[in-house]
């Protein structure tokens, strides 16, 4: 049972279609990749599952209720987190305050009564953050920002987790320790969405990959499947490769 | 049916000078990102010399206005873009908006300068009051037919250049994305120069035109005031149609004449409502416009501000009153009225802190939220009819209740949009205060009593008694007050390291990934909104308090856009800032006119020099706000990273507090006087970093490579040290190998 469906999302600036008739499902404890080339429309999907792009047509259902004409806020409140490809960390917090005012946020939003401190720190230590945890943010090389982004996300406990390109800026070794990241989001039952240009990472963590090129989505299904698909290769690597 | 068509004349008349001024401002925003506060200013300047170069200096019409329209406006905008707006780039919006501030304070005060505001002058019709025109029965002057002639036409021209010209489209782009432009060979400063000597032009050409027609004199403030009225215009346009502009500005126009024209003649404060018409529409199309799409800002922002521990902050509060109790009983008791004064400015300003500095959100009138406090106060708490009235609490709390309600109202319409209207809002909030509020001076009757507002543009505040305390007595005045702030500072520190602060600064730095983490956006804003107003509203009725006769000029939206602008320029995201600042808007300038007062008393033959320096005060104040630009988290900062060197010898630290004990002291011993006390204790602090130093040379630890040239500078000898520890072969290195 899908935690996230779209419904033929199609978006158009201007004259310009961004994202033609466009249906994915994430499912709940697997990690589900959305890849293309730049442009493909990967981020502005993002921007309509979180309710920050409005749709020309189509839907959004998130835990079996339309969302589609739900405000980013009411999202978040519901369940969804994202992370932002351009980051959007609070630079006038250290890394601590970044992540904790997450859980300051859902506090004061909910009834639901918890430790946010005692919460951060073990977030902190769960994304390998707590040895930066008192620098400003802004100190921070982009791989390290990002996963302070994924921390902040993880704060609030999400039932879906939308991450734009976590990878980029990550040395090796960080992103072989990020990929551990994830699965282990996922194993824990979250539903996490992932999009992202290093391959290998996507091949190693996802059950199920979607790819976009120019807005339309091209090919669904397991690495393998994807990785065989004539189409995919075609938007990858060109025409001439595959003749 | 000729009533009508006069009054519709008219209305077009006023609405082509809006048209003009508004499109102006709309070409600068759309080609620079900057709105500019001081196109009323320029505009007003473009009137004085307008006057001076045709009535003073007597050249005939055409000259003047070569003067004015050829020379004056595009200079005018040519300098503004070269030495201030082009530095404004990855600036805050609240630097942006304090640096055009300043600007506008500068040429308010300069204006004054050079032409005398105790004088009338009734600037002349282009071709003389004489030559008319009958239209369809109404008889128009030659000045008003051709504002609407120029407004038609150069409606025309802006669309023709915004649509088909090269540097029109050039000018678009400039703004959405400079670095792109300069790829693809263009030169975006050049491109904005050249937008913002039209926008100045356009400005000037309104200031010339717009006087004779709403008759009178030449007022720097109203005409400094043209651009709310313009940018009522402009918010049509949503600030980027030029056409939609004009709409707007023909609505405006119309709106004022017939409001006149039809209102029945019972209505008294129509008159008042005339003046702030503009700015009521601007609330009106602010509740209108739609809601504004969250998007990433991503923008990396030079200010930071670092916020002190509480039991470090709870030390600085106990020393401060303590500092400034000691420091009162030095001066004689009508300075420490002006202390006082100052004090209370610094709680206002505390308000900016909260709002500004913490939450990102924009109030450029606090002063009219203190007048609307200190109305209310003293209307529920005082009786104006003892002999020896007092304030009671009730009135107090009364005052800042009102004002923090008052707050959110204002705020109400402009939270779903940018910084910008938040701050526009505020600004005609302060301008319906002083057409309405301060200048309603007839009995009104609201639920069954009968009471003046603003009984004859003067009042007198009571000071404040509660139980034992009570203010009459200025020292017990001193410790009252500067406790509250101290309180209030402390207390504004916790806010900011508590959980509710963390939330402030998260909205404050991205919007957007705050909302998308569940936070409510528009709940926090009108909360810290009010809190901020409420906290306005407590320092103005302490300000009334220790002015005791308080009338318009005291709440004038200058008084506001200084303080402001002071707090920013010290550093708004300091307690300590609001506290500078507050005192320099407050006492400072008082004071040190006060002084030079006394020694050209005393030096009647150094008067002139004193005049000269009096007024290179008022614009030098402008000058270190237009500074912000160079360093946007302001001075206090500096100094603050300077002290942060004594932390690691608390022996020099203490040494100078204790110095600083002893000079007290000797003060109080009669031994040096307040104002040489005051320069040595700013010497002796300055000084310390340096002794510091020299006593510990800093050991610190060095930074590691990769972070070399992020946070300090990228210099040529980093480079090869980069390449040296890299072992990287370079050309440079082969030379010198």
């Amino acid at each position: 049972m899908p935690v996230l469906e779209t419904h033929g999302v199609t978006v158009t600036f201007g004259g310009n279609v961004a994202l033609d008739d466009v249906s994915i499902a994430v499912r709940p404890g697997e990690v589900t990749g959305l890849i293309g080339p730049n442009g493909a429309g990967k981020t502005t999907l993002f921007n309509v599952i979180t309710g920050m792009q409005p749709v020309t047509s189509g839907g959004v259902r998130f835990q079996d209720r339309d969302v589609t004409r739900w405000s980013p806020g009411r999202r978040g409140r519901a369940g969804m987190a994202r992370t932002f490809q351009r980051l959007e960390l609070f630079l006038s917090l250290s890394v601590r305050d970044n992540v904790r005012v997450a859980g300051d946020i859902v506090r004061s939003n909910t009834r639901r009564r918890f430790d946010v401190a005692a919460r951060t720190e073990q977030v902190l230590a769960r994304t390998g953050l707590l040895d930066v945890a008192d620098l400003d943010v802004s100190a921070l090389p982009t791989g390290r920002a990002r996963v302070v982004e994924v921390a902040r996300a993880l704060m609030t406990e999400p039932v879906l987790l939308l991450l734009d390109e976590p990878a980029s800026g990550q040395t090796e070794s960080e992103s072989e320790t990020f990929a551990e990241l994830l699965l282990e989001i996922a194993g824990a039952g979250t539903a996490v969405c992932l999009v992202e240009h290093d391959l290998p990472l996507v091949m190693q963590t996802c059950t199920t990959i979607h790819v976009l090129d120019h807005g339309r989505l091209i090919a669904s299904g397991t690495p393998a499947e994807v990785q065989a698909s004539p189409a995919v290769i075609e938007a990858y690597i060109g025409q001439e490769a595959t003749a | 049916m000729d009533t009508f068509l006069t009054y519709t004349a008219l209305g077009l008349v006023v609405g082509a000078i809006y048209a003009i001024a508004a499109s102006g401002l709309v070409l600068t925003y759309t080609t620079s990102g900057i709105f500019n506060f001081a196109h009323g200013a320029q505009a007003m300047i473009g009137a004085f010399t307008f006057y001076q170069a045709r009535v003073v200096w007597e050249l005939p019409t055409w000259l003047a206005l070569v003067v004015v329209l050829g020379v004056l406006g595009p200079g005018m905008g040519w300098l503004l873009h070269t030495l201030i707006m082009r530095r404004l780039r990855d600036t805050e919006i609240v630097t942006r908006v304090v640096v055009t501030v300043a600007v506008l304070l500068g040429l308010v005060s300069l204006s004054q300068w050079v032409w005398n505001p105790q004088e009338g002058r009734v600037p002349p019709m282009l071709f003389g009051a004489d030559s008319t025109v009958d239209l369809l029965g109404v008889t128009l002057r030659y000045h008003q037919v051709l504002c609407v002639v120029i407004a038609a036409a150069i409606a025309v021209a802006l669309w023709w250049l915004f649509n088909r010209t090269r540097i029109g489209v050039l000018m678009r782009a400039a703004v959405d994305d400079p670095e792109l432009l300069k790829l693809s060979g263009h030169d975006p400063d050049r491109i904005s120069a050249s937008a913002w000597m039209i926008g100045s032009t356009l400005a000037v050409l309104a200031g010339v035109l717009v006087t004779p027609v709403m008759g009178g004199t030449l007022e720097a403030n109203a005409l400094t005031l043209l651009v709310v009225d313009a940018f009522a215009a402009a918010l049509f346009g949503r600030l980027r149609s030029i056409p939609l502009t004009f709409v707007g500005a023909v609505v405006l126009g119309l709106g004022s004449t017939y409001l006149v024209g039809y209102a029945p003649a019972e209505w008294t404060w129509v008159g008042n409502f005339q003046r702030a018409l503009p700015m009521v529409v601007l609330f009106v199309v602010l509740l209108l416009l739609p809601h504004e799409r969250l998007r990433g800002t991503a923008t990396r922002s030079r200010e930071r501000y670092q916020t002190p521990p509480l039991p470090r902050a709870a030390l600085w509060a106990v020393a401060c009153v303590i500092g400034l109790v000691a420091f009162g009983g030095l001066i004689s008791e009508a300075r420490v009225g002006t202390l006082l004064v100052g004090l209370s400015f610094a709680v206002i300003a505390l308000s900016v802190v909260l709002l500004t500095g913490y939450a990102g959100e924009l109030n450029l009138a606090p002063l009219g939220f203190a007048a609307v406090a200190t109305l209310v106060a003293y209307h529920v708490g005082s009786d104006a009819t003892a002999a020896d009235p007092r304030l009671s609490l009730t009135g107090l709390v009364a005052g800042v209740a009102v004002a923090a309600i008052t707050g959110a109202l204002v705020a109400l319409p402009a939270l779903r949009l940018r910084g910008l209207y938040l701050a526009l809002a505020t600004l005609a909030f302060s301008g319906i205060v002083s057409a309405m509020l301060l200048r309603d001076t007839t009995p009104r009757t609201l639920f069954g009593h009968t009471f003046v507002i603003f009984p004859n543009g003067n009042i007198l505040m009571p000071p404040l008694e509660v139980g034992p305390l009570d203010l009459a007595d200025a020292t017990t005045f001193l410790w009252v007050l500067s406790t509250l702030f101290a309180t209030l500072g402390l207390g504004v520190v916790a806010l900011r390291n508590s959980s509710y602060g963390r939330r402030l600064a998260a909205m404050k730095d991205s919007p957007a990934a705050a909302a998308m983490l569940g936070q409510r956006l528009m709940v926090l804003k009108l909360g810290v909104f009010a809190l901020s107003t409420g906290i306005a509203g407590l320092g103005g009725i302490f300000m009334s308090m220790a002015v005791v006769s308080v009338s318009a000029e005291t709440f004038g939206f200058t008084v506001s856009l200084s303080l402001v602008m002071l707090t920013v320029v010290c550093g708004i995201g300091y307690v300590s800032g609001a506290l500078v600042a507050g005192l320099i808007a407050g006492a400072g300038i008082t004071s040190l006119q006060l002084v030079l007062g006394d020694i050209a008393l005393t030096h009647p033959e150094y008067r002139d020099t004193f005049d000269i320096v009096h007024h290179l005060l008022l614009v030098a104040t402008a000058l270190v706000g237009i500074g912000v630009a160079n360093g946007p988290s302001g001075f206090l900062h500096d100094v603050f990273e300077r002290q942060r060197g004594l932390a690691r010898v608390p022996f020099v630290r203490w040494g100078g507090a204790a110095v600083q004990v002893a000079l007290l002291l000797a003060a109080y011993a009669g031994l040096l006087g307040p104002a040489l006390l005051l320069f040595v204790s700013v010497v002796l602090w300055s000084l310390l970093p340096a002794v510091a130093t020299a006593w510990a040379p800093d050991r610190a630890r060095p930074l590691p490579l990769e972070l070399e040239g992020i946070t300090t500078p990228n210099t040529l000898a980093l480079r090869q040290r980069i390449d040296r520890e890299l072992r990287i072969e370079t050309e440079a290195g082969h030379a010198r190998a």
